[in-house]
């Protein structure tokens, strides 16, 4: 099976910096995860497979050519990045389409291809607002209408779940892996390991700018478990939801910040579900924002190390 | 290039148009016509005169000139060019938007000529009408007539549109190229050009002002008042053809280096 992505002897500094070292990797199609904590070398790897950056040594070839000065292979790419940044005097609509034109599309035809894809994304009924009034979780989804708008092969998608709500990430999990199934291609980076196995179990696993392991692995998900696991809910009714939490055993500890609730809890998957089901049920109000801080997988990788 | 170019320019101009940056260039371009607003008021409110110049009073066509000059072509138009020009790309860098336009497929070169239109354009908005609102304003003085000075006018707006054509261009090479853009371009405006025009010599020939000075179809100020004194340093103008010549040359090599460097830099966005 041709590779989607290939990384040949690929090195990157930023002056004496070595943002990634000697990588040399194969991304298959379909979907694939692209794990690591904050500094491994994923934005950067992320901006050389996106053209962005030009590698300091080595090739890197998507959908089988090089993609640094070839901007036509972004006819061939979606890409949602990380930052949020946006126009944000424009609605929606607007920007979604605006971008779009800038694939050859005439203004009909990026309206209509625009729409499409802001319904896909859940964001119909906002397409008319103004990005700048946006929620956090609606800028991510938003991001994700303009990669996905023109229909591309292969969809890179850089931490693309980050401050989204449990529905809204709920809801992004099963649209990428519908796009998976749709036989496309999806690289999808991420320092939250749960998040990258509810979408894939092909992983790259990145760390000091060195790929540590690829494939299938269950040795990692089996060893996550046995750390604790840091989330961060900014909603409503802080008080309430600590309290639905307290009767879970899988609640090792709490505390509380301005408008949110920090969880350290032994069984992330367990505690995600019932995450989404209260935040579906509406019952202890709104939950706005669902986050997981970096150090979670460094712990994981200090670990492994270590061992 | 050319439909990739006016695929931005068409995003870049609603943007530019509507920017903080564009309150400032509003401001800049409202001040000659503040100035000759205030010297309307102040000889309609007061029993002053226009001042006397080799022993005739001063008209309203030769204040207008003076504005054109001192004010448009020293200072305005190198300003906007240095100001906007540099910030082409520095802004969607900084606003970290640039990524949106670099993965699209349209070449990046193609992302600062876009750019670099919708500059001109939204400039050439702003500028050209408070240069007209100004020749309405001053040219009655002293019992000018508006209707024999208009092609005069119409040599000014063209001057002050190739003015900004070739900073814009420039200052888009200077921001393509520098870290610190913005510096580079007010050195040049403050420092390079009106250090390098009072010196005799070839320096000159590498400053946009010597071509652009040939373009104003007003006479130097006269040497005998203290600005038009200051002025004499810089009288050496060239033939126009040379100038206008000479500017779309600047212009044109200007905005080619200046998608070259576009095309092959890396722009690093901080984390």
């Amino acid at each position: 099976m041709a590779a989607i992505i290939a990384a040949d002897h690929v090195s990157k500094w930023y002056g004496q910096v070595i943002g990634l070292n000697d990588v040399t990797l194969t991304v298959p199609p379909g979907i694939t995860g692209l794990l690591g904590p904050n500094g491994a070398g994923k934005s950067t790897f992320m901006k050389l497979v996106t053209g962005q950056l030009k590698a300091s040594k080595g090739a890197v070839t998507v959908l089988g050519e090089p993609i640094w000065g070839n901007p036509s292979l972004y006819f061939r790419i979606g890409f949602c990045p990380e930052q949020d940044a946006f126009y944000d005097r424009m609605t929606g609509l607007e920007w979604v389409t605006a971008l779009v034109r800038l694939n050859g599309a005439t203004e009909a035809e990026a309206a209509a291809m625009a729409n499409r894809a802001l319904d896909y994304v859940d964001l119909a009924d906002a397409a008319g607002k103004k990005i700048g009034a946006y929620s956090k979780g609606m800028r991510q989804r938003v991001k994700m209408a303009q990669a996905l708008a023109h229909d591309p092969e292969l969809l890179i998608l850089d931490e693309p779940l980050g401050g989204m709500d449990p529905i809204a990430r709920r809801k992004t999990i099963r649209l990428i892996k519908e796009w998976g199934r749709s036989g496309k291609s999806v690289l999808v980076s991420s320092h939250i390991l749960h998040e990258i196995e509810s979408m894939t179990s092909n992983i790259l696993l990145v760390n000091q700018g060195r790929i540590l392991a690829e494939g299938n692995i269950h040795q990692i998900r089996d060893l996550i478990d046995e750390h604790p696991h840091t989330v961060y809910v900014k909603a409503d009714q802080t008080r309430a939801l600590a309290r639905a939490f307290l009767s879970e055993d899988d609640v090792l500890s709490m505390k509380f910040e301005d408008g949110a609730v920090i969880v350290q809890t032994a069984r992330p998957d367990t505690f995600y579900a019932r995450l989404t089901a209260l935040a579906a049920s509406g019952e202890l109000g709104a939950i706005h924002e669902v986050t997981s801080p970096d150090d979670n997988l460094q712990a994981v990788f200090e670990y492994l190390v270590k061992s | 290039m050319i439909t990739s170019a006016l695929r931005i320019f068409d995003l870049s101009l609603g943007q530019m148009l509507w920017s903080r940056r564009s309150v400032f260039l509003a401001l800049l371009a409202g001040g000659p016509v503040g100035l000759a607003l205030g010297i309307r008021v102040i000889l309609l409110l007061t029993p002053a005169q226009l001042p006397m110049v080799n022993g005739a009073r001063m008209s309203g066509t030769a204040i207008f000139g003076l504005i054109i000059w001192l004010l448009y072509l020293r200072f305005i138009i190198p300003v906007l060019g240095a100001f906007y020009g540099t910030s082409l790309i520095a802004d969607e860098v900084e606003d970290k938007t640039i990524t949106y336009l670099f993965t699209r497929p349209i070449p990046r070169g193609a992302v600062l000529v876009g750019k670099y239109l919708a500059y001109l354009l939204c400039t050439i908005l702003l500028v050209l009408p408070s240069a007209v609102i100004v020749y309405f304003i001053v040219t009655p003085l002293g019992g000018g007539s508006i209707g024999e000075q208009f092609p005069s006018l119409l040599s000014d707006l063209g001057m002050l549109a190739v003015g900004l054509a070739a900073y814009g261009a420039l200052f888009a090479l200077v921001g393509a190229t520098f870290k610190r853009p913005l510096v580079v371009g007010l050195v040049f405006t403050f420092g390079w050009e009106p250090g390098v025009l009072i010196f005799p010599g070839y320096l000159k020939h590498a400053t946009i002002a010597f071509y652009l000075q040939a373009l104003v179809p007003h006479a130097m100020p006269n040497e005998e008042s203290v600005v038009g004194g200051i002025l004499q340093l810089f009288n050496e103008i060239p033939p126009l053809e040379t100038s206008l010549a000479s500017l779309a040359g600047i212009t044109l090599v200007a905005l080619w280096l200046a998608s070259r460097a576009t095309q092959t830099r890396e722009f690093v966005l901080d984390q």
